[in-house]
């Protein structure tokens, strides 16, 4: 089987020859850009500068040659713009806090406060509000809160729907260029639909936007999901509206070219519950993902992918219901989450693209035996059937060890009986 | 003479409008803001408390009771310091140095503050000084510690050597939580306890108050 055609088939439940493999081809399936830098040391590659393609996250771009020696079967293509509103173009070379010479956009502009922090600004305007702060000696940044005093009696939807437009025509004609060029790898392929990010929390506070109006503050946005639904409803409505206009154009120009499409990251689970009720999801989200997906599965080829962390057991029904094929990050350290109970009650119907390690506390805090007994297990309650795509509980976060990463898939090979690069 | 059952119904409902114009109300009627406290505000938050551990209530219900109860709280807090009143107890929270991320201490802080603790909030990407020098000079009886990323949890183990060096340690209670925390790395590092939730939180609290 191609790389492709592994994922395809463990995707639909079809076993594939092996399990398949993804880093790296999404903002939550990748790596910081310290341990891409750490891995690419390891395997004895060109030494150069890795180009951080997350600026927020600092995650590293997985370059084909990093691909081939881990042995990635998914290439990602991102939007063109960043979160922080800055096109991934170029790049120069930035210092991190721990002194990692990299590479970053042209426009990630940067300025440190008399606290040591260092600021970042949206589309790297130095004269706008900053919208991202790394504290010193930090690894990411967070999102600076730009919430103007809100007044119920003037809030407007509108002024939350800022950021949802029809796809400009660079943006279109720019992911076209990158799924054509991805489509010829050999691999699958995933890419990031545009504004079907139904709030995801991450987002809400715009740090793309230079100057944000509405809702902005990530407390005041979790009240109003219970004290301004009807808000949220006119805001999400609008937004799926545009969505779906923008999907038959992204359709119309990329076709069948990619195999998944990242539809929302907006997380639903804590460690231990959900930051909603089931009802709240039923009657706030669900509605609108399952227009989303219903236009995808009618018109395209193209699997949809579900990001949430936490522990979302009770949801999983109603994301399926929603029309989801994938579920990510599939926090199995998590309350009520482990990998028997979800492969036995949901894995014959929802195909789970991550799970197989712990970035809490195994893979960056564990020794390498440790890793490789977890990616194991994972690997034999997950596979069966197909339905699996390897992939750690979201992003290998800063300070894990390199030799624990290694182990991690050295693991997921051993597992395949075969080589990363056969 | 308002209706204090009032204040008790704004708070959980999480109506901070509601809940500070009753509030005005006692206040004007010269109603005894420690009774308030303790005959409405307190049995509030602990209903609030309650049906999120039974999963009425969720992360918006629990903001939004805070923010009521806060709400009301400020407008008595004068009173409270004018008539000497002593709260539950006195709690420093922050969340450490490197993490930015605050939600689940404010959660945590508002819960205490529901329960009749007065809370010194550090903020967040708080230094182990600031935690050191606190302890010394406002002598609380919990150090309440949050951290949301693994690349911040040794913050904590740091905040605790920082309180042992400066001779303080034994003086308080340090309670730790967050998402990736556990009881394990909380006994591994020096922690008194490890909170699993905010209503968790308060409930060692108050043990933590009873056995002192």
């Amino acid at each position: 089987m191609t790389s492709k055609q592994r994922v395809v088939a463990a995707v639909n439940h079809q076993a594939p020859d092996r399990i398949p493999i993804d880093f790296g081809s999404s903002s939550v399936t990748g790596m910081h850009v310290s341990c891409v830098a750490a891995l690419r040391d390891f395997y004895g590659l060109e030494r150069r500068p890795v180009k951080v393609h997350e600026p927020f996250q600092m995650l590293g771009l997985i370059e084909e040659d990093l691909k081939r020696a881990i042995g990635v079967d998914v290439d990602g293509v991102f939007r063109r713009k960043t979160i922080l509103g800055f096109p991934l173009t170029d790049w120069k070379p930035w210092r991190t806090q721990q002194g990692l010479e990299v590479l970053v956009p042209g426009a990630f502009n940067t300025t440190v406060a008399p606290n040591g922090d260092t600021l970042i600004y949206p589309e790297g305007d130095l004269s706008a509000p900053p919208s991202g702060r790394m504290p010193r000696d930090g690894y990411f940044f967070d999102g600076i809160i730009r919430q103007e005093p809100i007044v119920d009696e003037q809030l407007n939807p509108e002024d939350n729907l800022e950021e949802f437009l029809p796809i400009a025509g660079d943006d279109l004609a720019s992911l076209k260029a990158d799924v054509d060029a991805a489509a010829g790898s050999g691999r699958a392929v995933m890419t990031s639909l545009t504004g079907t990010a139904f709030g995801d929390i991450a987002l809400v506070p715009a740090t793309f936007l230079k100057h944000p109006k509405g809702i902005r503050d990530i407390s005041e946005w979790y009240m109003s999901i219970s004290s301004r639904r009807e808000y949220i409803h006119a805001v999400f409505s609008r937004q799926c509206e545009i969505a779906l206009g923008n999907l038959a154009r992204i359709h119309a120009a990329i076709g069948d070219a990619i195999d998944t499409a990242f539809v929302c990251g907006a997380d639903f689970g804590t460690q231990t519950g959900t930051f909603c009720s089931l009802k709240t999801f039923r009657d706030l989200w669900l509605p609108y993902y399952r227009q989303v997906n219903d236009w995808i599965h009618a018109h395209t080829a193209w699997k949809t992918f579900k990001h949430s962390c936490g522990s979302v057991d009770r949801f999983i029904p109603s994301f399926m219901e929603a029309g989801f094929d994938i579920l990510n990050p599939v926090q199995c350290s998590a309350a009520n989450m482990s990998a028997q109970h979800l492969k036995a009650d949901y894995g014959a119907r929802i195909a789970f693209w991550g799970g197989g390690v712990d970035t809490q506390k195994v893979l960056p805090f564990g020794t390498p035996g440790e890793v490789r007994r977890q990616v194991l297990e994972r690997c034999q309650i997950f596979s069966e059937g197909g339905g699996f795509v390897f992939n750690a509980i979201h992003n290998v976060q800063a300070r894990t060890p390199v030799e624990n990463i290694v182990a991690m898939i050295d693991a997921v090979h051993e597992f395949n009986g075969v080589p990363a690069n056969a | 003479m308002p209706d204090l059952s009032k204040l008790y119904d704004a708070i959980l409902s999480g109506d901070h409008k509601a809940a500070s114009a009753i509030t005005r109300e006692a206040i004007d009627a010269k109603i005894d803001a420690m009774e308030m406290v303790t005959g409405y505000m307190v049995p509030a938050m602990d209903e609030v408390g309650r049906r999120f551990e039974c999963e009425e209530y969720f992360v918006p219900e629990l903001l939004l009771c805070g923010r009521a109860m806060k709400s009301a709280l400020e407008l008595l807090r004068p009173l409270l310091a004018a008539a000497g009143s002593q709260p539950a107890g006195r709690v420093v929270i922050g969340t450490v140095k490197g993490d930015l991320h605050d939600i689940g201490k404010n959660l945590v802080a508002a819960m205490l503050e529901g329960a009749g603790f007065e809370v010194i909030d550090l903020g967040a990407d708080v230094e182990p000084d600031a935690f050191v020098e606190t302890v010394k000079v406002r002598k609380p009886h919990l150090v309440c510690l949050s951290a949301l990323l693994t690349v911040t949890m040794p913050s904590m183990k740091t905040t605790i050597q920082a309180l042992k060096d400066a001779g303080v340690r034994d003086s308080v209670k340090v309670l730790i939580g967050g998402a990736p925390i556990t009881p394990e790395y909380a006994d591994s590092i020096g922690a008194d306890a490890f909170g699993g939730s905010a209503t968790a939180a308060v409930s060692l609290a108050r043990k933590f108050m009873q056995a002192a």
